[in-house]
């Protein structure tokens, strides 16, 4: 493969018809949905793991309250089909069985890995809660302050310096599954080399540019979650 | 000396299904203005006895009374007791993500006792009185230890308690601060603060206590003043107990 080659595949690959021109309309589409899921999944996973933690809380004090206990259960059920399942599968259940009705496929895809990641982000949130000693809880509510205001105040602050990696590391897998969305014919980066790839016969080109992009955005974002850990432990 | 401001009527605590019995069945009551030791053998269900005071545990049976008040019954909102209520832990318990100020700013201005500025004033005279004014702006990981304990007195202050429970709270520290914590202590015991405290020193409970309870088993076993209890034991359980640590 000698250089004049190189710089004609890469000329069909990325310049002839435009192509560059969809390449980001791909990008565009794999950011949007990373983005759109990633806000439903930091949702979702706040209120499982509230939910979770409040009832670890109030078993502790041997209290117990009906509907906190029926929610606990759903919630328990949900983390554990979707940790269950692979994401593809939950992915065309959604599109196929579902909303079979809609071709909305970026709402589809949106619900699909929003749930997905709010059962992944609600562990994580539910670990560093439990990671925060106990005492300061108990100094908290020593003092007066209700349960809601010692979680706000004093819990979740400290959870969160501590959870951070792991949700950036969370948010950076997020990104990376949407790769599978052209199974229910999204046209995100990953489609947009397939389907290059089907006109110029090339493969070499379009797959390590993706590639390249994905790596790209990967680490845009670790340089993100970085800046925002060291905010967070300047205050310390 | 005859106000009672908390008392427990039958007091019972029990975990797993009650094969660890905790408290056995307490009855006691803590005067107003008094200073109430509490020692005993580790295990003896000393620290749970105090925790079960402000509800940091919850009972298994029994009732525990805050001026008059059942504060056990489910209606009571206990938050609002608590406010009256000061803690101070083995552990300091200081909140790492606040500065000192914030931490012993945050309960009265959250729970609207006090607006920011009247409570930084407090704040400020209260570092005052344990020396530490200049470190309103360090943060807790900053001081040694008997610094943070003594910010920890001062921060359950700010709310202006009634009475204040100290669990173990010279335990932790090197013996060099043991000191300047019960110096403080014994300051505020002075000032006519009705006091609870679970600890190991027996000087201190000797000297600073108006009545001291030994306890064993989850039971108070003697009751009397630090003369009768040190001086004239009565009880084998506190003569063995006082045998090994004097």
């Amino acid at each position: 493969m000698n250089f004049a080659k190189i710089q004609a595949d890469f000329t069909q690959t990325f310049i002839s018809g435009n192509r560059w021109l969809s390449l980001l309309e791909g990008l565009l589409i794999t950011l949007e949905l990373t983005f759109l899921a990633l806000i439903l999944g930091a949702i979702l996973g706040v209120l499982v793991a509230v939910v979770r933690s409040s009832h670890d809380q109030m078993k502790a004090q041997h209290k117990s309250n009906k509907f906190l206990n029926f929610a606990n259960v759903v919630c328990e059920l949900y983390v554990t089909i979707i940790r269950g399942t692979p994401v593809m599968v939950q992915l065309l259940i959604m599109y196929f069985v579902i909303m079979a009705s809609t071709t909305n496929t970026l709402l589809v895809a949106t619900l699909s890995f929003g749930i997905n990641s709010g059962a992944y982000v609600s562990e994580i949130i539910r670990g560093g809660i439990m990671s925060v000693d106990k005492g300061q809880m108990e100094a908290g509510r020593s003092l007066g302050l209700s349960y809601v205001q010692t979680m706000r105040f004093i819990v979740i602050p400290q959870a969160i310096k501590n959870i951070l990696p792991a949700l950036g590391n969370e948010f950076i897998a997020l990104l990376k599954e949407t790769s599978i969305v052209n199974v229910i014919g999204m046209k995100d980066l990953t489609k947009w080399a397939i389907n290059v790839q089907g006109k110029t016969y090339q493969a070499f080109m379009p797959f390590l540019g993706i590639a390249a992009v994905y790596l790209v955005l990967v680490i845009i974002l670790t340089k993100l979650v970085k800046i925002l850990e060291r905010r967070l432990n300047k205050d310390v | 000396m005859s106000d009672t401001i908390i008392k427990t009527e039958g007091l019972k605590l029990y975990y797993k299904d009650g094969a660890i019995k905790a408290l056995n069945g307490i009855d006691s009551e803590i005067h107003k203005g008094e200073v109430v030791a509490i020692i005993g053998p580790s295990g003896s269900g000393k620290s749970t006895y105090l925790r079960s005071l402000n509800l940091l545990e919850y009972p298994t049976e029994g009732h525990v009374y805050f001026n008059g008040i059942d504060i056990t019954d489910k209606d009571t909102d206990i938050n609002v007791h608590r406010q009256k209520i000061g803690m101070v832990f083995q552990h300091f318990n200081l909140f790492p993500n606040m500065s000192i100020l914030e931490n012993m700013i945050l309960a009265p201005v959250q729970l609207g006792k006090k607006k920011k500025e009247e409570a930084t004033e407090m704040a400020m005279k209260l570092l005052k009185r344990v020396g530490l004014e200049d470190r309103a702006d360090a943060y807790p990981q900053q001081l040694s230890g008997g610094q943070k304990q003594r910010i920890a007195i001062v921060r359950a202050l700010m709310m202006e308690p009634e009475v204040m429970l100290f669990d173990e709270p010279t335990s932790a520290l090197d013996p060099e601060m043991v000191g300047e914590v019960l110096d403080v202590m014994k300051e505020l015991a002075g000032s006519g603060m009705t006091m609870a405290v679970v600890t190991h020193e027996m000087g201190f409970a000797r000297e600073v206590a108006d009545r001291v309870l030994f306890l064993a088993d989850g039971k108070i076993v003697e009751d009397g003043t630090p003369a009768e209890v040190f001086g004239n034991p009565k009880n084998e359980r506190l003569k063995d107990f006082l045998a090994k640590v004097l």
